[in-house]
């Protein structure tokens, strides 16, 4: 098993959660990321934006651990993907709380057991997490929902139910690809607010949308990407959010 | 188990149940080829004729019969009857053979205890009929070399071919299990991104089928188990249902064990190697 590189932990330590240097990455013989820089850091949201097949999902399939850079280095809480184990890198995984663009859930199971899940697997017992699990499902206001299983539940239903199983195990970097997809601009816009809340409790936050204005739900930092380059477009301003 | 008798997974419990059926009654059939076999070998080792060469007539008979009942190996002689042997020449030849045919016979037929494999009993038994004054040829079963031997080939084939069998069995168990596994893909995609190792999201997949390989196997082996004793009552002359238990030694259960045990592995295996190739899959793409 490697061993995490100090200079690095020192790095996550100090709030880095994400550095991505001159990152190449893709699939078969296309490749989407094209010497990607990018940083996400705890307590703050990162949106990023862009057309569609810009490399959007891309970018967060290398956060998440699940597409390893071509060339560049991509340093994700403390752990150089490229040296770091699979163990490891499953550990770095608990860490992230991941909505996909079509979230997979077990769907027979009820949304309530899909939710706790994270929650399960580092082996806490039902009366542990039964509390906080209801608090998070009438958070993300899935209510009377949750006990229903998935396949009863509806596509912005699923999505919250995504969402709060991203949320669930106290993650320390929230990847959210598409979260407002198939919502009412209100809804998509409670969504976006109910993410970024999370980084008060010193979570980092990367949202990728091709809705620019979901930058006006909270202080943002705003990156766009085009045809695989990336570029930051705008540094959060408090005082602009219209929270 | 959850959901085992339904749907997808009914038919892949059946599949199982009836690869452990399979498996099982070819070890039953091979634990009853085997007790044949070690029968009929007894019984051929345990039988010989003395053929009494001098002296002649009822003399030499009674003088052989009285050694023989001091020679080592011998359990039980006794002169063979003309009837008998128009009995043995009859189930023997095929053609209707009267005693009356029979010429006098200087023939006794001997009973011989189970020796060990390096002892002559026909040698020991000619030595104490000469020590008797007897010369006698002793006519014993025909060693290996003049065509004895077939049993201990048949317990071979019998055994070996009822481990080949349970291992092909136990492959289709492991590629039925693998279906499973595929049922299971969303879980192990969900474990995987939610953190889980390879050996994590393997294992619990591998706990699932292999409970359902223990009952598939319990079940199939209870079955094959039903049927041996079934066999028994219809096959054996005089079996009865308070006889069997006595007839039956514990190792022939031994397939029956073996069947929700090999059954439960082979499961287990198939479906942690798929679970792991799917949690492979989803862990890296690109």
């Amino acid at each position: 098993m490697a061993r995490l590189n100090p200079t690095d932990i020192e790095l996550f330590e100090r709030g880095v959660l994400v550095r991505l240097s001159n990152v190449d990455a893709g699939y078969g013989a296309a490749t989407v990321l094209l010497g990607v820089d990018f940083e996400a850091r705890a307590g703050e949201v990162a949106l990023v934006t862009g057309p569609a097949a810009a490399g959007k999902t891309t970018l967060t399939h290398v956060l998440r651990l699940a597409l390893p850079p071509r060339s560049g280095r991509a340093l994700i809480m403390g752990a150089d993907m490229a040296r770091t184990s699979g163990r490891q890198l499953a550990e770095v995984k608990r860490k992230i709380g991941y909505v996909a663009e079509n979230p997979t859930f077990i769907e027979h199971w009820s949304a309530f057991d899909n939710i706790s899940m994270p929650l399960r697997m580092v082996g806490k017992k039902p009366r542990q997490y039964a509390d906080d699990v209801r608090e998070l499902v009438d958070f993300v206001g899935i209510g009377e929902a949750a006990d229903l299983p998935m396949e009863k539940l509806s596509g912005a239903e699923r999505r919250r139910a995504a969402i709060a199983r991203a949320l669930a195990a106290k993650p320390h970097l929230i990847l959210a690809d598409d979260p407002t997809a198939g919502m009412s601009p209100a809804d998509g816009r409670r969504v976006v607010k109910l993410l970024a809340e999370m980084r008060r409790v010193g979570a980092g936050v990367v949202i990728a949308s091709q809705d620019e204005s979901l930058a006006e739900c909270a202080p943002m930092d705003v990156w766009r990407i085009e045809r695989g380059r990336i570029a930051r477009v705008a540094a959060p301003l408090e005082a602009e959010t219209q929270e | 188990m959850k959901n085992a008798l339904a749907g997808v997974e009914r038919a892949l419990f059946l599949t199982l149940v009836f690869a452990a059926f399979a498996a099982a009654a070819a070890g039953l059939a091979a634990r009853a080829a085997d007790r044949v076999a070690v029968h009929y070998e007894n019984e051929r080792n345990g039988y010989a004729i003395v053929r009494v060469l001098a002296p002649e007539g009822s003399a030499g008979l009674m003088a052989a019969e009285a050694a023989l009942a001091e020679a080592p190996h011998v359990v039980n002689a006794a002169r063979m009857s003309a009837n008998r042997a128009a009995m043995l020449l009859t189930q023997w030849g095929g053609a209707e053979i009267g005693a009356e045919d029979i010429p006098a016979l200087r023939l006794i037929e001997v009973e011989i205890a189970a020796a060990g494999p390096n002892a002559d009993a026909a040698g020991d038994i000619t030595a104490a009929l000469a020590r008797g004054g007897v010369t006698a040829e002793v006519i014993a079963a025909p060693a290996e070399i003049a065509g004895g031997g077939m049993a201990a080939r048949v317990r071979t084939a019998a055994l070996w071919g009822a481990v080949a069998f349970g291992l092909v069995m136990g492959i289709i168990v492991s590629l039925a299990a693998r279906g499973l596994a595929a049922r299971r893909r969303e879980l192990v995609t969900v474990m995987c991104d939610l953190g889980a190792t390879r050996s994590q999201a393997a294992g619990r997949i591998a706990d699932e089928a292999a409970v359902m390989g223990l009952y598939a196997g319990l079940l199939g082996g209870a079955l094959a188990g039903l049927t041996g004793l079934v066999v028994m009552l219809l096959v054996i002359p005089g079996a009865s249902a308070e006889a069997l238990p006595a007839m039956i030694l514990p190792i022939d259960l031994a397939p029956i064990v073996a069947a929700p045990l090999g059954a439960a592995v082979a499961a287990g295996a198939g479906a942690r190697s798929a679970a792991a190739y799917f949690h492979a899959k989803a862990a890296r793409l690109g």
